[in-house]
């Protein structure tokens, strides 16, 4: 079974063909399927952020229903974001040291800094903003675990005057203000991480921090139609339509641009076509055309470009009912596109030799430290812990006190 | 008003134990510069890093692809037994005829490399009237000026030493990979046993005790020259053979400036 | 100033200290003595013992074979090229040293067999068709291969 899987990427042997450096003919490729999700995770915590922005900062009303589960979906991915790298070191022990003794030339040493400041500068404080006044009514009426947890949360602070809570928006709005950037910041560098490298010509390209910030946005987007969509089903509400309308809008938008820019990648290496282009010519063609041409391209944007295009025209005719199974049919499409796109950006940098004579097969396990299985617990935990967030901060029985982004218009015009 | 007291009071605290752990570092960092590098137990104690300079040449023209270097460098060193992991190997090129009819100026390139080339060349398989030009070539680290894999390394645990070696800290080095990643000419390895990154030290622990790195030693036919800048000696092989022959480098539009040269170096080595 | 700022204004030092004390206690006390590297790192590498003993340590004790040899054509080939890696010898001269074994032929073929790819300059043969009943040392000296024995 698990061969089965593996096969439909990563042919049987012969390991290599043509002539790669004796370093690069080992079985294994040197970073694997956790170094695939590590991109991945990182652009659904930037992706859903800026979906929560549009309501903060660019006060986009309908969105209201998903602000504070996308801020819950950012967090709990972020929390997750480093999980991958640090499985995948060979001395887990020692990346302390990327915090103590930073190499500033290095994109990868950065990360420990960018990821600080957006966790604790950015979320946890726009969060924190935002959930103050809740924290503490709902300390002051909830006992046992939760009560604590909550109590905790407040910080000690439990002024919820009139003045204190006008504050808290203010300073929510400028975090988030400050938050965009950041989140930009934050994937950016995840690209720049594998743009910088001019060792690799599948990788060393200045559009790839763009190609990554604008595919983030993409699927941060389509999982936060997914959760809202998934969350009022298993609660058994009813959506709100004209949310989740915005959201294709926004979605379409988005990956409209991102369509563009991919493309406009794609166009520059055909046409100046420079040393290494018939390795990359063959990799499109061969090595990767399964998740390449049909994950990527076909699922991933054309697909939902289509769809969520023709519904920009035409959905006032088209049935609630149709409208949701296009809009999750949609954004399950964009989640598995893009995940074949960092698959294709991590792996397709590895599979032909930096000689440029020749390529690599490689086959990922199922078990073992970068396998399969390895992947699939690290991806499942954040929605592990987004549902103990949703359960503690999103609970039904406990009423939010006035949502933050209505008021947030009369905050922002007292400044 | 009491309170705003003790979270005074909690802040004086906070900077007084700052201030105590910043003079308690700068006493280990004077401790530090006192103690110089080289007086570990085996270490050469007259070897000063900014006093050299190593520069390692190659003439492409005088390898013969014995494959010598390779397993001494193996022995030396005690690299990895298996075929995936190399500080130095050899190259061969086999440049085929042009098709008949075809009015390209050469044919196909053949390059391999059967375990780096440590057990010699067995004959190949293409007939030697199809062949027009054939030749080795050895590979090592490149000694790059601006070394790619230095820039990248996240914790400073590879490094330009000043002596002209890039070298690993194998007890820094968190094995992230990502200097295998940035080497642009397959260089490096993962160590399957420490798990760090791994590559050419120019025999570090040799140059240093004034001997030559293992592969330069064992070299029969003076294909690699290997000497220092900074002492040259009478007729020196490097300078000599800087003077008398055209150098190239490998991949220099990656701006990476190798300070390993190579004489009649053919264009399709990369 | 508010309390929640200034809550945060407290968590934020808390952090930043924290994370400032942390830096100085656990930098290796050698690192930037010569760049952003641990300078004691040069030193554990020079601090590997060579196996390989070099020309030098042979020359102390072997003169009379290394005369021999230079006047002849394998003047380029190091002692170790042939004799293996010998500083456990050298440290110990009555250790065995290592002696090619002259009924093979194939520390020889080595360099000398028939190679396309090798430089014409290098002398070669092709196995099948050069005396193959014989051993090569039986009409060439390892040390002066231009003499016949």
């Amino acid at each position: 079974m698990a061969l089965d899987v593996t096969n439909v990427v990563v042919e049987a042997l012969p390991r290599f063909e043509g002539y790669v450096y004796p370093n690069e003919s080992g079985t294994h490729p040197l970073w694997g399927f956790l170094i695939v999700l590590y991109p991945y995770i990182t652009g659904l915590v930037a992706g859903a952020f800026i979906m929560a922005s549009l309501v903060r900062v660019f006060r986009v009303k309908p969105l209201e229903p998903v602000y504070r589960l996308s801020l819950l979906t950012a967090l709990a991915f972020m929390l997750c974001a480093t999980l991958p790298l640090l499985f995948h070191l060979g001395h887990p022990e020692r990346s302390f040291q990327i915090m103590i003794t930073p190499h500033l030339t290095s994109p990868m040493a950065i990360f420990g800094f960018v990821y600080a400041w957006y966790l604790m500068a950015v979320l946890l404080l726009e969060l924190w903003f935002d959930y103050r006044e809740d924290f503490v009514v709902w300390s002051q009426k909830t006992s046992g675990i939760p009560g604590i947890i909550y109590r905790a949360f407040t910080l000690g602070v439990t002024d919820i005057s009139e003045k204190a809570i006008a504050l808290d928006l203010k300073l929510g709005w400028i975090i988030s203000i400050v938050g965009i950037p950041s989140a930009f910041l934050l994937h950016g560098y995840v690209g720049f991480i594998f743009g910088s490298i001019k060792a690799n010509p599948w990788w060393g390209n200045v559009l790839m921090p763009i190609i990554f910030i604008l595919s983030a946005m993409v699927s941060g987007i389509a999982l936060c139609v997914f959760n809202y969509m998934f969350l009022t089903w298993v609660r058994r509400r009813k959506l709100d339509m004209r949310c989740l309308d915005v959201m294709g809008m926004y979605l379409f938008y988005a990956l409209v641009i991102d369509f563009t820019v991919e493309a406009l990648d794609w166009i520059h290496r055909v046409y100046s076509a420079e040393e290494g282009f018939h390795v990359i010519e063959y990799m499109a063609k061969e090595k990767l055309f399964y998740t390449l041409s049909i994950g990527q391209v076909l699922v991933g944007t054309l697909i939902p470009l289509v769809l969520l295009g023709s519904l920009q025209i035409i959905r006032k005719y088209v049935s609630d009912a149709a409208r949701k199974r296009i809009y999750f049919t949609c954004a399950s499409c964009i989640l598995v596109g893009v995940f074949a796109m960092r698959w294709n950006v991590v792996m397709g940098g590895q599979f032909f030799s930096k000689s440029l004579r020749g390529v690599m097969s490689y086959k990922l396990e199922f078990a073992g430290a970068e396998g399969w299985l390895m992947g699939l617990v690290l991806l499942s935990l954040p929605f592990i812990i987004l549902t103990v967030m949703i359960k503690l901060f999103l609970s039904e029985r406990l009423p939010t006190t006035g949502h933050v982004p209505h008021r947030v218009d009369d905050a922002v015009s007292e400044i | 008003m009491k309170n705003t007291f003790s979270r005074r009071g909690l802040l004086t605290t906070l900077g007084a134990a700052a201030a105590g752990v910043l003079s308690f570092a700068a006493a280990r960092k004077a401790k530090a510069a006192i103690k110089t590098v080289f007086v570990r137990t085996n270490a050469p104690k007259d070897y000063n890093p900014y006093d050299h300079k190593w520069l390692m040449c190659f003439d492409v023209d005088k390898c013969i692809g014995c494959g010598l270097c390779v397993d001494a460098c193996k022995k030396e060193n005690h690299v990895p037994e298996g075929p995936t992991y190399f500080r130095n190997w050899i190259e061969r090129y086999i440049i085929k005829k042009p098709k008949p009819g075809s009015d390209a100026a050469r044919g196909e390139v053949i390059v391999d490399s059967p375990n780096g080339g440590r057990d010699g060349f067995p004959p190949t398989t293409i007939p030697r009237e199809e062949i027009l030009k054939s030749f080795f070539v050895p590979k090592l680290c490149n000694l790059c000026e601006h070394s790619p894999c230095t820039q990248v390394c996240p914790v400073g645990a590879t490094f330009d030493s000043p002596d002209g070696a890039v070298l690993v800290d194998p007890n820094y080095c968190i094995g992230c990979g990502f200097c295998i990643q940035a080497c642009p000419y397959g260089c490096r390895f993962l160590n399957p046993e420490t798990k760090t990154a791994e590559k050419c030290t120019l025999c570090y622990h040799r140059i240093t005790r004034g001997l030559k790195p293992a592969c330069v030693e064992i070299c029969p036919t003076e294909a690699r020259i290997f000497g220092d800048l900074k002492h040259p000696v009478e007729n020196d092989p490097i300078q000599n053979f800087i003077q008398k022959n055209k150098v190239n480098s490998l991949k220099p539009h990656l701006g990476t400036d190798p300070r390993v040269l190579y004489a009649n170096l053919d264009k399709e080595v990369r | 100033m508010p309390p929640q700022v200034f809550r945060l204004i407290l968590l934020t030092v808390a952090i930043v200290g924290s994370y400032v004390i942390a830096r100085q206690l656990l930098t290796p006390p050698s690192f930037r003595q010569y760049g952003f590297y641990r300078g004691e790192a040069l030193a554990e590498h020079a601090s590997h013992t060579p196996v390989f003993a070099g020309r030098k340590a042979c020359l102390e004790c072997h003169e009379d074979i290394q005369k021999k040899l230079f006047k002849d054509a394998h003047k380029t080939i190091g002692c170790e090229t042939c004799h293996g890696p010998s500083s456990a010898h050298c440290a110990d001269p009555d250790s065995a040293a290592k002696k090619p074994d002259k009924k093979n032929t194939t520390a020889c073929l080595r360099c000398h067999e028939a190679n396309p790819s090798r430089p014409v300059t290098q002398k070669q043969i092709n196995v099948k068709n050069h005396y193959s009943s014989q051993k090569c040392a039986e009409c060439h000296m390892p040390h002066q291969p231009n003499e016949v024995p």
